[in-house]
Order: structure tokens, then C-alpha cells, then sequence
């Protein structure tokens, strides 16, 4: 629990470095706008700055890198939310609804949305790793591949909100996705599908691949419009509007505080992430609430529980390189790179020598979640001026900036190759009413799902029986299969309403292909 | 004051322009008197972050001094270094570029399991003061005390005890070579596998699987997490003494060292421009020895230790040759 000694030079600490108090604002910036780069993911954004943080002192680079940390998370909403291109995998679930609001003129609200869950889930986070830093990194330590392998199969139930026309192309379409997922060296050694080429031993680079497939089909919808917006009215940046969706999250402190837990667990677990923690918030959500069948359609909801789980990750992983010194994720591997460039180690005896300047990272965390809000709203007010160009001038801007986001950051051509091959692929998905977020989410959790599975495997001896060894793993499947039962059952209540909905959905579907074809 | 007239400016520039021609003349070995006129450039085969990448940083400005020019840190991660390798290899030969690598084992490993485009040989390592050995740990709450019990356990039955590893690693072969030395059939073993030394040694320290084979240096931040119980090295390892080494349970087996890290050119431009090669041999000497380089890096936990390409080749071809030999259990 809290040292409140320590906590008290914390403080202390935090007001004598004063001056480093100063990277908050630039850091941030760096975070949105890299982060907000279709391309360039968080780990990204810190991996170029960490070099120019080796020339401050050791408590001025870690508030700059986290600051970057922090913007980053949220960043990634914006183009998602704008133009149904999440500038990172860990936003990718804040498309779903984030973009349906967009379209009905509602993006001032929903980036306001997702700024609010991002800042208070963001401190949420921390707060509670402030006070259960050690026992939490303990646990996440114990955290297995069968339980591993249960918060996959919880994550591919998404599948099940990504309501598409045919059942069976989106099954085939996941299927397909996992495949992609697999591709290269696996976790036993063997090699499959790279063709000969050295670059695939790694896998699908995964940021590319996702935006060549999200990007081709969004983009071929906006070629054919004047705006993104249809709306002339709707074409506005509003100060007013963002507010009242930031002050709107406020209505939903449930979502945000599942959003928030699942999103500390994932985040926490090594090798995780939060790409993966936005996808099962939203799915739960989703199940869990009653008026499920809005979401996709722009349920400020969803945004809401996609962005509180990105940001409250932060918190999580953080947890487990402090007290342990291992990362959860890339954001974090950073970090403890610049720790040990300013020759200091994260892990126990971090935390037991220098108690203060975790508890100074920590709330100096949290300062950071509140100047996003105002540093956010700034950034949202420039960001969102895209609505009102025209799109023959953003979609080429997007283009090359995509481009070149996959290029820069590793300077391989393979970046751009892959976002060409699966822009193609992107398009041929569209062209035959395959679902494209169905591949993407099988692009993500497909080697997830294998590593975990095998390693199961390995561990079990073969044996099925080993799950009665793992209690954890029982309970998330417990908890899983019960809230499908219950989802089932409400489902049956609600049938005559589904049907009315569907009735609603085909009707817009035909207007959509009448659009198109116009 | 001096007056610089349209002669004198003449005269200069006439001077300049044939010394210019006579440097384009010049055969490139006599050219290497003047290296390095430009800043080089310091190929790490890794993301930012990892060992090499902090090793070049840390390192860096003692080298510059050294060079007397800049070096930039050029990271080209992926595919198990044979990206950042073939980069290199495929730089023009003139001396601008140098490598800061895991030599061993990611060189042998690419040429042995990769097919990759070149040969062991076509690498010249300047100095590798790093060296990793295999550890085999369990978490600190086992109930395992020593290396011997665990082999005893498995040579009654070979499935009691679950062992993480990452496959195709040179932790790997220590592990089924020891197995093999104590009659231990290691098809028979429950065997983990994990694509990194991080997540099989956290999968040690949180008791997932009962006994790792992992690098010992990455443990060091989670030394209070785990318990020793076999280092694959001759000697104590003079930055974890208290680990007992494997031979400690009375089983013998030839092993493989598990990293070489350190400074590298190409082979190439060690027979072509030898010159170059020594002004770069003497500078990573001169900055290794370096009183404020051994200082910095030590709090930083990187090594800096002058073993020189003589011993540094002969160890990284006796490990290569080793690994080659066993080439079989790294698949």
C-alpha cells in the first residue's frame, strides 16, 4: 500500500525538478502528432525521441518520454475518429464507433469523448498503481500462457460485434486474418509462409499491413465524396461541441471503469499490450450493455471504452517495469532503455532504494493525463480542421504520409511494400463484402492465439486436464462463457427489436450501394 | 594584415584543385592516411534499447574522441540481424561503416539456419567485451535446490519437470547437450518454448515453467525473483560469482557461449584497406581503455574490457565452429 513518507519527499521531488516539468507540453505534442500519423505507433514516437532524451537529466527524460507516452494513447483516436484510420493498432477499436459518429456529424463530440475517457482513465490507471504497485507486478508474473490463451479467445468474441452482411465471409475473413498472424518463425522455431524473404521471419509487419487494409477501402469511399462530411452544417470545429462530449463521458463512469480495468490487466502483461486490450473493452462493452445494437452505428460508448482501456494500459504496463523492470509492452522496453542509458535499473530494488522517485514518476503521471486535457483540446481544434478540406487534397496527403510513416521509422522499403500489397488485398476485400476489421483482428491476435495455445500445449504434456491446475485460467473462461449465455439470453428478449434493427441496417446497406454505385 | 591578391587566390585554388587530383589519384591504401575525414557511421543489427544499442551510445562519445570524428548510431533491426549484417557487409569498403553487434551467437545462427547471404568468415571482429552464458534458473520460491536434483528428477521421469528454452538459441543446445551427458532423453522432456530470452526468463522468475535455460545477464534486474542453479560457463562469471556453475553437479557437457558482444568491421575491409582497419582497431583500443569510458559504462552495466581481434576472432570462430558441429540441435 502507499509509503506515505515516501510519498511525501515525492512530492517534494516533484516541485525541487520543477524544470523538468517543462518537457510535459513538448512531449505531448510529439505524442499526438506522431501517434496521430497513420503508421507510426507509440513504441514508435518513443523510439525517436530516446535519443535526444539521453541529453537531459535522468528525471527530465522520463517525464519527456512518458509525456510522449501519454499523447501517443491518445493521438491515435483522432484520424480514427475523423477518418476511420486509427493512427495505431491500440485505436483500431475506436474506429468502429468513433467514425459511425463522424459521419453523423458528431466528431467534435466523440473526439471529446474520447479525450475525457483517455485523461481520466489515464489517471485512473495510475492512481491505482500508486497504491498496489508490488503485489500487482507479482501477479502479472504468475500470469501463464493458458490464461494468456483465455484473454485471446476472449479477444476473437469481438468477432461477434463486427456484425457483417454474410456470417460465413466474416468467419472466413478472421480465419484468413490468423493465418496472416502467423505468418514466420513461431515460438517452437518453424518457419512458415515467408516465401524466402528474411523480412517475414518476423511476421506481417502488423502497423502497415493493418493501415494498407483499413486505409484502401476508406480511402475509396472518400474518393468518391467532395468532403468526408456530407453535411455541409457539420463541416465545423466546435470548442463548445468537444466540451460537451468531454463533459458526456462523465454519464458513463461504468464503462469507464471496466475500460480502465481491463485495460491496467492487459497492459501489465508482458508482451501484451494495449492493441489488444482496446478490442476486448470494447467487446465487453459492448456484450454487456443494453443497447448493444447501437454500437457500430456511433454509440459514444464505444469510443469510451476503447479509449479508457488504450489509456489506462499505460498505467499497467508501467506497474510491471517499475516493480520488475521487465516491459509489457514496446512503449515500456523503451523506457527501461532510457532508465539504464541514465544507469538506473528498474526493478525491485528500484522500487525498494528509491521509493520517492517512483511515487515522482507516478504522480508526475498523472499531472501529465490533466495537461492533455487542455494540450488535447488545442490539438483536436487544428486536427479536426480536415473535415472542412476537400478530400481530393487529404487523400493524396494521406497517402504519402502513410508511406512515408512506414518507411521512416526503420528506413526498410518493407513498410511501404506491405502497405501496397495490403491496400490491394484491402480493396479486393471491399470489392466482395469481406469484412476487412474481421482480417485485422485476426492480423492481431492470430499469433497470440498460436503462441499461447502451444505453449499450453507444451507446458500440458498434451494433457486437457492441466486446466483444473490453473484456476485463473477457469475463471476467465467461466467469466466469458457465462456472459455469453447471458448476452444469448437477453438476445432472445430482445429478438423482435434485433429484427426491427436489421430490417433498418438492410435498408441503409441498399442505400449505401445505391450511393456508391451513383 | 595580409592582402590576398587575384594571384595569391589563383595560386590557392590551383594548389587545392591538384591536390584534389592527386587524392583521386592516389592508390586507396595511401589514401588511408587521412582517415576518417567524415563521421562513421555504427551499424547496430537491433532496435533502439536493447544491449548493442545502449553498448554503441554509452560507448559513443569516448569513441569520437578516439576517431576524431563523430560516429552515428544506425539502427537496422530484423530477421535476426541478417538485415543489419547484409547493410553492412553491402556498405562501400572504405571504412564508414562499423558494426556493434551480438556477433555470437546471431552471425553463426543466420549462415547456419537462415541461408543468409554471407559467410562466417566475412567478418572481422575488432574487440568483444561482452560475454553471456546460459543459466539454468528456477524462481525463487522452488522447491528445487540444485542442478543435480533437477537431473536427477528428470532421469527418473524426464516429463516431472516442465523447462522453458527459446528454440534454434544456443540455450538450447547447452540444454539438450547436457541432458544427453546425463542420459536424458531430451525428446521425452516437457519442453516450453518462448521467442525471446525476456518472456522465458519472466516465465521463470513467475514459476510457469519449472526450470529456465536462458542468458544469466538478462536476469541480473530479476536476481531476487529466481534462484541459480547452472552456469554454462568455465569459470565463475565475475558479475553473478554466486551462481554455481553446471559441472558443480557432476554431470560434464560441452556447451556453447551464449553471446558475444561487441565491436565488428567486415572482413573485406581488414584485407583491402588494412590501414583503415588498424586507425579503427586503435581507436575502439584507445576508447576501451578509456578511464571515464570504463567508469560510464560500468554504472550502465555494459563491459568495456580490451580483449583485442586476436583473442576476439579466436573465440568467435571457436564458438562458430562449436555451434556449427551442433547445428542439428539449434533446429
Amino acid at each position: 500500500m502507499l509509503d506515505f513518507s515516501a510519498f511525501q519527499d515525492a512530492l517534494g521531488l516533484m516541485f525541487t525538478s520543477a524544470g523538468s516539468w517543462g518537457w510535459i507540453v513538448p512531449g505531448l505534442i510529439v505524442g499526438l502528432v506522431f501517434s496521430a500519423i497513420p503508421g507510426v505507433s507509440i513504441t514508435m514516437a518513443m523510439a525517436i525521441v530516446l535519443p535526444m532524451s539521453l541529453y537531459m537529466d535522468f528525471f527530465s527524460a522520463i517525464v519527456f518520454l512518458t509525456s510522449v507516452y501519454t499523447g501517443a494513447g491518445y493521438g491515435g483516436s483522432v484520424p480514427a475518429i475523423l477518418m476511420n484510420i486509427p493512427g495505431s493498432p491500440s485505436s483500431f477499436a475506436t474506429t468502429f464507433d468513433g467514425y459511425a459518429m463522424s459521419k453523423k456529424g458528431q466528431h467534435n463530440e466523440a473526439l471529446g469523448y474520447a479525450l475525457f475517457a483517455s485523461t481520466i482513465c489515464g489517471i485512473l490507471g495510475y492512481v491505482l498503481l500508486l497504491l498496489v504497485i508490488e503485489p500487482m507486478a507479482n501477479i502479472v508474473l504468475r500470469i501463464g500462457p493458458v490464461e494468456m490463451f483465455a484473454v485471446a479467445v476472449w479477444g476473437m468474441l469481438l468477432l461477434g460485434s463486427l456484425g457483417s452482411k454474410y456470417l460465413t465471409r466474416g468467419l472466413l475473413a478472421a480465419a484468413f486474418g490468423i493465418l496472416l498472424g502467423t505468418v514466420g518463425m513461431n515460438t517452437a522455431g518453424f518457419v512458415r509462409g515467408t516465401m524466402g524473404i528474411p523480412t517475414l521471419l518476423d511476421g506481417i509487419p502488423p502497423i502497415p499491413a493493418m493501415i494498407g487494409l483499413l486505409a484502401a477501402g476508406q480511402l475509396l469511399t472518400l474518393a468518391g465524396k467532395d468532403y468526408i462530411l456530407d453535411a455541409e452544417e457539420a463541416r465545423e470545429v466546435s470548442v463548445r461541441k468537444i466540451l460537451k462530449g468531454c463533459w458526456g463521458t462523465m454519464k458513463y463512469p461504468g464503462v469507464l471503469i471496466r475500460g480502465s480495468i481491463i485495460g491496467i490487466i492487459i497492459g501489465a502483461v508482458p508482451g501484451v499490450g494495449s492493441s489488444i486490450g482496446n478490442l476486448i473493452a470494447y467487446a465487453e462493452t459492448k456484450r454487456t450493455s443494453k443497447d448493444s445494437a447501437s454500437f457500430g452505428k456511433g454509440n459514444p460508448k464505444g469510443v469510451i471504452a476503447a479509449e479508457s482501456a488504450v489509456a489506462s494500459a499505460e498505467g499497467g504496463s508501467m506497474a510491471t517495469m517499475l516493480a520488475l523492470g521487465i516491459p509489457g509492452g514496446g512503449a515500456t522496453a523503451i523506457l527501461i532503455a532510457a532508465f539504464m542509458m541514465h544507469n538506473i535499473v528498474p526493478g525491485p530494488s528500484f522500487i525498494e532504494n528509491q521509493k520517492p522517485m517512483v511515487y515522482a514518476i507516478i504522480l508526475n503521471n498523472i499531472v501529465q493525463a490533466l495537461v492533455l486535457l487542455v494540450v488535447g483540446i488545442g490539438f483536436i481544434y487544428v486536427a479536426s480542421s480536415v473535415v472542412k478540406v476537400r478530400t481530393r487534397y487529404i487523400l493524396p496527403a494521406i497517402l504519402v504520409i502513410a508511406t512515408l510513416g512506414t518507411y521512416a521509422v526503420t528506413g526498410e522499403t518493407a513498410g511501404p511494400i506491405t502497405l501496397f500489397v495490403f491496400a490491394l488485398l484491402g480493396f479486393a476485400l471491399v470489392r466482395y463484402e469481406y469484412p476487412i476489421a474481421a482480417v485485422v483482428v485476426g492480423i492481431l491476435l492470430g499469433r497470440m492465439l498460436e503462441t499461447e495455445f502451444l505453449r499450453s500445449y507444451q507446458l500440458s504434456g498434451g494433457n486437457p486436464l492441466y486446466i483444473f491446475q490453473r484456476p485463473a485460467a477457469m475463471a476467465i473462461f467461466g467469466v466469458m462463457l457465462i456472459s455469453l449465455f447471458m448476452t444469448a439470453w437477453g438476445k432472445r428478449k430482445q429478438a423482435k427489436q434485433e429484427a426491427e434493427e436489421e430490417a433498418a441496417m438492410e435498408a441503409l446497406h441498399q442505400q449505401e450501394l445505391a450511393g456508391r454505385k451513383s | 594584415m595580409t592582402h590576398i591578391t587575384r594571384r595569391d587566390a589563383f595560386k590557392l585554388t590551383a594548389g587545392g584543385l591538384a591536390a584534389a587530383s592527386g587524392l583521386v589519384a592516389m592508390p586507396a591504401i595511401v589514401r588511408a592516411a587521412n582517415y576518417p575525414t567524415r563521421p562513421i557511421n555504427v551499424v547496430v543489427p537491433f532496435a533502439t534499447g536493447g544491449y548493442n544499442d545502449r553498448l554503441s551510445r554509452a560507448f559513443a562519445p569516448y569513441l569520437d574522441k578516439a576517431f576524431g570524428q563523430p560516429t552515428v548510431i544506425v539502427n537496422k533491426p530484423g530477421a535476426g540481424t541478417q538485415l543489419g549484417n547484409t547493410y553492412a557487409l553491402q556498405a562501400p569498403n572504405d571504412g564508414y561503416t562499423i558494426l556493434c553487434t551480438s556477433a555470437s551467437p546471431y552471425i553463426p545462427l543466420t549462415v547456419l539456419l537462415q541461408n543468409a547471404p554471407y559467410k562466417i568468415e566475412d567478418f572481422y571482429m575488432i574487440n568483444l567485451p561482452s560475454r553471456d552464458y546460459t543459466l539454468a534458473a528456477t524462481s525463487a520460491d522452488s522447491p528445487l535446490k540444485s542442478f543435480k536434483e533437477v537431473l536427477d528428477k528428470l532421469k527418473a521421469d524426464p516429463s516431472s519437470l516442465s523447462i522453458g528454452v527459446q528454440p534454434a538459441s544456443a540455450d538450447y543446445a547447452n540444454m539438450v547437450l547436457v541432458m544427453q551427458a546425463a542420459e536424458i532423453d531430451p525428446k521425452k522432456l516437457r519442453i516450453v518454448t518462448y521467442d525471446g530470452g525476456g518472456p522465458a526468463r519472466n516465465a521463470t522468475a513467475g514459476a510457469q515453467v519449472d526450470v529456465g535455460f536462458v542468458g544469466a545477464e538478462g536476469f541480473l534486474p530479476l536476481k531476487t525473483k529466481i534462484k541459480p542453479l547452472a552456469m554454462f560457463s568455465d569459470q565463475p562469471v565475475e558479475w553473478y560469482p554466486e551462481a554455481p556453475l553446471a559441472s558443480a553437479s557432476g554431470v560434464k557437457s560441452d556447451y556453447v557461449e551464449g553471446s558475444q558482444r561487441g565491436w565488428a568491421i567486415t572482413a573485406k575491409l581488414k584485407k583491402e584497406q588494412p590501414e583503415i582497419a588498424k586507425t579503427i582497431e586503435a581507436a575502439v583500443e584507445k576508447a576501451s581503455k578509456d578511464a571515464k569510458a570504463i567508469e560510464a559504462l560500468k554504472l550502465q552495466d555494459l563491459a568495456t574490457t580490451w580483449y583485442g581481434p586476436e583473442a576476439s576472432n579466436k573465440a568467435y570462430l571457436a564458438n562458430a565452429a562449436k555451434m556449427a558441429k551442433y547445428v542439428d540441435l539449434l533446429k
